[in-house]
């Protein structure tokens, strides 16, 4: 069955998807990452001297600050940054500069839904563009599952507020990923390395939450796809193009 | 305190020196004179009242928003406004979380001033029910990258979100007549916020004791001028504000001259300024006419070409669109599936500027390619909207650019994105139906 989405998607089908990157300046890597109205802006400064308190010297150390689009930083942007920062962990290699602090800044220029995972999307081209050195890259996708049951993919915020229960996934994309030129994956199946990160907001069956993972799997690996390839492109060409 | 010293600006001596010996030559780093701007870019976000303004490096965006609380006690029937200014980390390596730093309290209360005490926000058209309920308007400004001139930039953010922010319309109703109702943006229309007149600040920075000035000066001329002065004026020659804490004594004759010059600039800049938002206006309500239009309308060969002329290159791996304007996502769509990526100059305005008898393109191959993917539902759209609505032309065509690239959209996915995932393709059967179904 059908589900009508507002802006007369499919229930498979993302949002239109832009990444800039470079764009700002000051900071050591930039990237802008736009799915649909969902715009947010990350900054990547590093590695700088000293790690903080508590953290381990004898490895990097990563740091997020979260910025909302108004108002004060209250506990959901501790919630974001705490996971963010997990999930990036994970993705870089810290044994590379030990005693060292990354921090990554993320702005919230817009939320239309799937504000974390476009915020992953966004820190992960923006580590890329600052050169810091990541074992593999992390992609993002949101799924969530509606009143009759039906999985949705990448939901807007009236699409957020309105279903049961959605979850936020985050896989990662490695060079297994990665098939030669020219060949399609059989069936969208990926080699897989398992899930990086994975938050879910209400309550869901467990059969549901495997179909939210079988939908959003090749969602990622496209988006994969599209990342490699605007990744690619050196630093010298236009970055106000797309990649 | 070392980490914090990393992370500063250091100029070498040699840097500084080369500055100053430069200017006093009256050439600048950066290849301007010393009266020029660095080229401004004002965009809009996708809703009321957020703008980006880049001043040459500097970038900031700018934030409106409003809620209705009680009024001050001594004003009773005026709303209020507040900006708060973010000195974001992503902005400059010295910039931290937490306590605002005194530049970024001056900053805000210099943007602050030039708007509160000249009274160009109308206030009193804010007020609701006198003594009780008015509209307050957070203003927020993000600083996102530091390239100096910070004020300047944040100011220009400032005004561009105000012009363009719709404060949602309150009517009273209900039984008695006294309940207020707010309405949401889709059943009666947001209104702008009345702006008499826009102050622009102008920074000058002076420099040596030939007292050198320039105008609009990058971060590494900030860490070489001796002081700085910031004056707040509009097109009128009214001076708002003018700010100069410190820093280097300037004689009389020079405070004058620059005055002078800040008047041509504030000038200037509210030119931009007013044709970036009107631009902005014309798109928001072609954006209203498609969303209000949903019977499909007239299509024509012709616009699809300069469909496929306005827009941006884009990747073709994974659907891409362009963040601010609307029609350029539309265009997106339809670029896709013809597989032309061609840069073309960002189409501005609205049906004002649109010309479509000047673009020659080829519309008989556009025409075929369309029909080719989609085989009879356009001639059904066609038909349908012949009798429909002959009389109106420009708006019935954005329409048609948006059920024409509806269409476009499901059935070209799976082409232009390599789909391994099967629900897609029996997507493309069921879209086909849909179509036939309307």
């Amino acid at each position: 069955m059908e589900v009508d989405r507002a802006d007369g998607r499919t229930p498979n089908q993302r949002r239109p998807v832009v990444c800039t990157r470079g764009i700002l300046h000051r900071a050591h890597g930039s990237a802008s990452w736009a799915q649909g109205d969902t715009k947010v802006i990350a900054a990547v400064y590093g590695p700088k001297s000293g790690t903080r308190k508590n953290e381990n010297p004898e490895k990097a150390c990563i740091e997020v600050i979260w910025k909302p689009k108004t108002g004060q930083s209250g506990k959901p942007e501790r919630e974001y940054e705490m996971v963010m920062k997990k999930t990036l962990q994970s993705i870089c290699l810290l044994n590379v500069h030990p005693n060292t602090t990354t921090s990554i800044i993320i702005q919230v220029v817009n939320d239309d839904g799937a504000l974390l995972p476009c915020a992953i999307n966004a820190a992960c081209a923006a580590l890329v563009d600052a050169g810091t050195p990541l074992k593999h890259l992390a992609v993002a996708v949101c799924c969530c599952m509606s009143e009759n049951g039906q999985i949705l993919l990448d939901p807007s915020k009236i699409e957020e507020q309105k279903v049961k229960a959605f979850v936020y996934l985050v896989f990662p994309n490695s060079i297994a990923s990665v098939l030669p030129e020219g060949s399609l994956r059989p069936g969208g199946e990926v080699t897989e390395l398992g899930i990086l990160t994975s938050v879910t907001h209400g309550v869901m069956a467990v059969d549901d939450y495997f179909s939210c993972l079988k939908l959003g799997r090749p969602a990622a690996a496209e988006l994969s796809d599209f990342l490699r390839n605007s990744l690619k492109l050196k630093a010298g060409s236009d970055p106000s193009k797309a990649g | 305190m070392e980490q914090r010293l990393a992370t500063s600006l250091i100029m070498t001596v040699n840097e500084k020196k080369f500055i100053e010996s430069a200017l006093l030559s009256d050439i600048r780093v950066d290849g301007r004179r010393p009266f020029d701007y660095r080229t401004l870019t004002i965009t809009f976000g996708s809703e009321d009242g957020s703008s980006e303004v880049q001043l040459g490096q500097t970038q900031v965006i700018g934030f409106v928003t409003s809620q209705l609380v009680q009024p001050y006690i001594d004003r009773p029937n005026e709303g209020s406004f507040a900006i708060y200014t973010e000195f974001s980390p992503m902005a400059d390596p010295s910039f931290e979380t937490g306590r605002p730093t005194e530049f970024a309290i001056e900053l805000g209360r210099i943007v602050d001033r030039g708007l509160r005490e000249s009274r160009a926000i109308d206030t009193e058209s804010l007020c609701v029910i006198a003594g009780k309920l008015v509209w307050s308007i957070r203003i927020d400004l993000h600083i996102i990258d530091n390239g100096g001139n910070l004020v300047d930039a944040a100011n220009i953010a400032a005004l561009a979100a105000l012009s363009t922010f719709r404060r949602p319309e309150c009517t009273f109703g209900g039984e008695d007549g006294q309940q207020l109702i707010i309405h949401p943006p889709d059943v009666m229309e947001p209104l702008p916020l009345i702006i008499h007149h826009f102050p622009i600040a102008v920074t000058f920075g002076f420099i040596g004791k030939e007292n050198i000035v320039v105008i609009d000066p990058t971060h590494y001329e900030e860490s070489v001028i001796g002081g700085s002065m910031t004056a707040t004026l509009n097109t009128n020659g009214d001076i708002c504000a003018i700010q100069k804490a410190g820093g280097d004594g300037v004689p009389q004759s020079v405070i004058m001259q620059c005055l002078r010059i800040a008047s041509v600039k504030a000038a200037d800049i509210t030119t931009k300024i007013k044709n970036a938002v009107e631009s902005y206006n014309t798109q928001r309500s072609l954006r209203k006419i498609k969303r209000h239009d949903p019977s499909p309308v007239v299509i024509c060969g012709d616009h699809d070409d300069d469909v496929a002329k306005h827009h941006m290159e884009r990747l073709n791996l994974g659907s891409d669109e362009s963040n601010d304007m609307e029609i350029g996502r539309k265009l997106n769509e339809n670029d896709k599936m013809d597989k032309r990526h061609s840069i073309a100059k960002g189409s501005g305005g609205g049906p004002a500027s649109w010309d479509p008898y000047s673009r020659g393109v080829d519309a008989d191959a556009l025409r075929a390619s369309l029909g080719s993917r989609v085989a009879t539902p356009p001639a059904i759209y066609k038909e349908e909207s012949r009798q429909v609505k002959p009389n109106e032309t420009k708006s019935s065509k954005q329409s048609s650019l948006h059920e024409v690239t509806k269409i476009e959209l499901e059935t070209s996915q799976p082409k232009s994105l390599k789909d391994a995932v099967k629900p897609k393709h029996k997507r493309r059967n069921k879209s086909t139906s849909n179509a036939f179904a309307h």
